[in-house]
């Protein structure tokens, strides 16, 4: 309080607006230090990950002790992609699997189309109980298709229908994956790794989720990787880079990966059974079962791995309209905050050492205070300048820490990309990711904060639901 | 500073980018050595190659790699020797040295291939990077030319630093050759639990001469609940008698996943003396073990069946469910 005297509020008010500036700069510079640890971590994992470049090195070498897999795969009114979508899980390249397609109540021909497409009759099977569920109506098989088994459900959400699916597979691990998204044929092979590596110790692994807009996809396969033409989908391409290439390959070097996509994940189904599968009546269920086994993990003081791999690919469809896609951040952003809050005990706990510490600290630092300190930076920082209660200097660090650090983390995303994965085919298609990823910074970014606050919003009023997702279709790339 | 580290970001993307479109302009020149290279290392007469060298040789290296893995026996044998004319293995055993893992790996299980370099190829065995080392190790162990497993062991840090399954594979190649050898590893005390098992479960496959064996590390592995289901789903892949007293043992264990994979071993061995104890397993609290319980019930024909078939008049609704569902989903109602 040094040279403010406590009569002058003009006084005060510089120094509110210092201290204010001061957090969102300071917390700025934490996330933005944060990042660079990761970027650090995630070159150092994808510079020594084992050498598996090709599909039939892969297959050479980890076919025959591959564990079996079921690939559970929720539908909802899914009419006119789901016979698409399962011919191509049934075409994975895998010695030992099994597609459970869970139609989670669907009310269109969902299930009527799988009967009549793959000759399916109505069978009975003994399954398990463990983990809650809605009511199963009925399975459905063929014996030209031993692999393929639909269960057919009352409606209870993604959770709900994966929790079913958990309780038909017969299988150590099982895979989560969305019905309306194409895993790489050599994808199983590839995210298995870690279960064949490090049999005894790995629980849980996850793959990277790419965008397919504006792919050509032929027959549930993408056969050219191509950019797309859409503003708000190319910017989700260098976030999506960013989420997976930077920020979980990094966490899951360090070993504090708190969430793992729902859209692809492998996972050894007793450790799920034993934390009680999904969680019904959150949207972050995919989040909050790796949080729950870090917890149960932890708790019984096992060793254990939750992995990361950045070569098996799924690919998904994203939003290209503001409205939908803000629907979807302020779910996501809701999703973490329930999270955060069911599982606060563990924040900077020691008993639950790296995952307390790390990775609960990356959960407040980005997702929890990430958006508010943002959007109050951009709010009062220039806001304070232009009422002359800043210092020029303060604007510019803020902006520095804002725009100058996040283009560079997305440029450093970018080079690993190009060093490491080389997935985009042509040159001009990195040099337009570039140029996105400068421009994302004015504009875009403000807006998702926005979305973000909306998500917050959400949660405080305990607002429930998924909201509309419209999708439409790879048939449409 | 933050200018400074974009800047950098900036430049190094647009190197990468720069880098890209070049080697783009040299796409036509490696499509085309491709074209040229491929009918020669089909087709063309030994006796008249010569060595290629620059990109050329680079390209007839990364087509050997990918031909080798989809040819064997005599049809590989003459794909070598004209790799080896082109002089391949010279760029090979440069690649040895690439600080790249991967580069590593690939010339590294590309080199066992050639006659005479099965000695430089042993050398990557003391790699750095534990898949190189057990890459090469599995190399060399396909092609015969592995060390003795015991000194194999030692290198690959088994126990400390590698706990892979594909030590299984790396142990049936051996066994393939030498079965006393591998079978040797057994009665190391020095050697961890790891390496027996992985012998085990590789001696499983060569039939019932080693059951006694794995009987008896059945029931040593008893404080090793996540090892012992392999040991007793290898004694029932054996399919021999010696199993059997342990397998009844492995029943009741108190772990379920014990439980489970013995019940499964029981049904794979034909255990027909086990029916009564799978029976019982039809009441376990754990979905794995009742499920496991029936289907050996189901394999092991008109006994198990009747035992199932007995359980489907239960009074107990677990017993009943199980039953009655596992005959309907066998077919054997």
């Amino acid at each position: 309080m040094n040279g403010i005297s406590i009569y002058d509020p003009s006084a005060w008010m510089v120094a509110s607006a210092e201290a204010i500036a001061a957090v969102v700069i300071v917390t700025g510079i934490l996330q933005t230090a944060f990042n660079f640890v990761l970027l650090l971590y995630a070159a150092a994992a994808l510079g020594s990950r084992p050498p598996v470049p090709r599909s039939a090195t892969l297959w050479r070498r980890y076919s025959e002790q591959a564990p079996a897999i079921s690939v559970l795969a929720p539908a909802f009114n899914e009419e006119l992609t789901i016979v698409e979508s399962t011919r191509s899980l049934l075409a994975l390249q895998y010695p030992d699997f099994e597609v459970i397609v869970i139609n989670d109540g669907s009310n269109d021909g969902t299930l009527a189309r799988l009967i009549a497409e793959f000759n399916l009759e109505q069978v009975d099977r003994y399954v398990d109980r463990s983990v809650d569920h809605a009511e199963i109506r009925g399975f459905y098989a063929s014996p030209r298709l031993p692999r393929l088994l639909v269960v057919d459900k009352i409606n209870g959400g993604k959770a709900d229908a994966l929790n079913a699916g958990i309780n038909c597979s017969r299988t150590e691990l099982f895979c989560a994956i969305d019905a309306d998204s194409l895993l790489e044929p050599d994808a199983l092979l590839r995210v298995v790794r870690p279960f064949v590596d490090n049999p005894h110790l790995t629980i849980a692994a996850g793959g990277t989720i790419r965008i397919a807009n504006g792919c050509k996809v032929d027959s549930g396969r993408i056969t050219d990787i191509k950019l797309p033409r859409n503003f708000l989908a190319l910017v989700q391409i260098v976030e999506y880079l960013r989420a997976f290439l930077m920020a979980r390959v990094g966490l899951g070097k360090m070993q504090a990966l708190t969430v793992i996509s729902g859209a692809f994940g492998l996972f050894r189904r007793r450790h799920v059974v034993a934390v009680g599968g999904y969680s019904h009546g959150t949207v972050g269920e995919d989040m909050e079962l790796v949080l729950k086994l870090h917890r149960l993990m932890r708790e019984q003081k096992r060793d254990y791995r939750i992995e990361f791999i950045a070569e098996p690919v799924c690919w998904t469809e994203c939003p290209d309209s503001l409205s939908v896609l803000g629907r979807q951040r302020a779910r996501w952003q809701r999703g973490a905050l329930e999270c955060f809050v069911k599982h606060k005990d563990m924040l900077f706990n020691p008993r639950y050492g790296r995952i307390g510490m790390i990775g609960f600290g990356q959960i407040l630092l980005v997702d929890v205070l990430g958006p508010l300190l943002e959007v109050m930076g951009y709010v009062l920082v220039p806001l304070l300048w232009a009422l002359g209660l800043l210092a020029f200097p303060w604007l510019l660090a803020f902006l520095a820490v804002t725009f100058t650090l996040g283009i560079f983390l997305s440029m450093a995303t970018l080079v690993l990309e190009e060093l490491q994965l080389r997935r985009f085919p042509k040159a001009r298609e990195l040099a337009v990711l570039a140029g996105i990823a400068v421009v994302e910074n004015f504009g875009y970014r403000q807006i998702s904060n926005l979305w973000r606050m909306q998500g917050w919003w959400q949660f405080i009023r305990r607002q429930q639901g998924w909201g509309t997702m419209t999708r439409k279709g790879f048939s449409a790339s | 500073m933050s200018l400074v580290l974009c800047l950098l970001g900036v430049l190094a993307l647009f190197i990468l980018i720069s880098a890209r479109i070049i080697a783009a302009r040299f796409t036509g020149r490696h499509d085309l050595a491709r074209q040229k290279l491929l009918p020669v290392l089909l087709s063309g007469d030994p006796q008249h190659l010569e060595k290629v060298s620059g990109g050329e040789l680079a390209v007839a290296a990364n087509l050997t790699i990918e031909l080798a893995e989809m040819t064997r026996g005599s049809e590989r044998d003459i794909l070598i020797i004209r790799a080896t004319a082109l002089g391949i293995p010279d760029l090979l055993l440069r690649r040895m040295r690439s600080w790249s893992a991967q580069k590593r790996l690939s010339a590294a299980e590309a080199i066992t291939l050639f006659d005479n370099c099965s000695e430089l190829a042993c050398k990557a065995l003391d790699d750095r990077n534990r898949d190189v080392r057990l890459g090469v190790a599995m190399a060399l162990a396909q092609k015969g030319a592995a060390p003795e497993p015991l000194a194999l062991i030692e290198k690959l840090g088994v126990g400390q630093q590698e706990s892979s399954l594909l030590l299984v594979s790396l142990m049936a190649d051996l066994a393939g050759k030498n079965s006393e050898a591998v079978a040797a590893l057994l009665f190391e005390r020095s050697l961890p639990y790891e390496t027996k098992v992985a012998a085990m479960d590789a001696l499983a496959n060569l039939g019932g001469e080693y059951a006694p064996l794995l009987a008896y590390m059945a029931r040593e592995s008893a404080g090793e609940p996540e090892l012992q289901p392999r040991v007793y789903r290898a004694l029932g892949r054996t399919g021999h008698p010696a199993g059997a007293e342990a397998i009844i043992d492995g029943l009741s264990s108190v772990e379920w996943t014990v439980r489970a994979s013995a019940a499964e071993a029981a049904g794979n061995a034909g255990l027909s003396q086990a029916v009564r104890h799978l029976g019982e397993l039809l009441r376990d609290p754990v979905y794995f073990v009742r499920y496991r319980a029936s289907m050996a019930l189901l394999k092991l024909g008109p006994r198990g069946i009747a035992i199932l078939r007995e359980a489907s008049s239960s009074e107990d609704p677990v017993v009943r469910t199980v039953a009655t569902k596992m005959l309907v989903e066998g077919r054997a109602t």
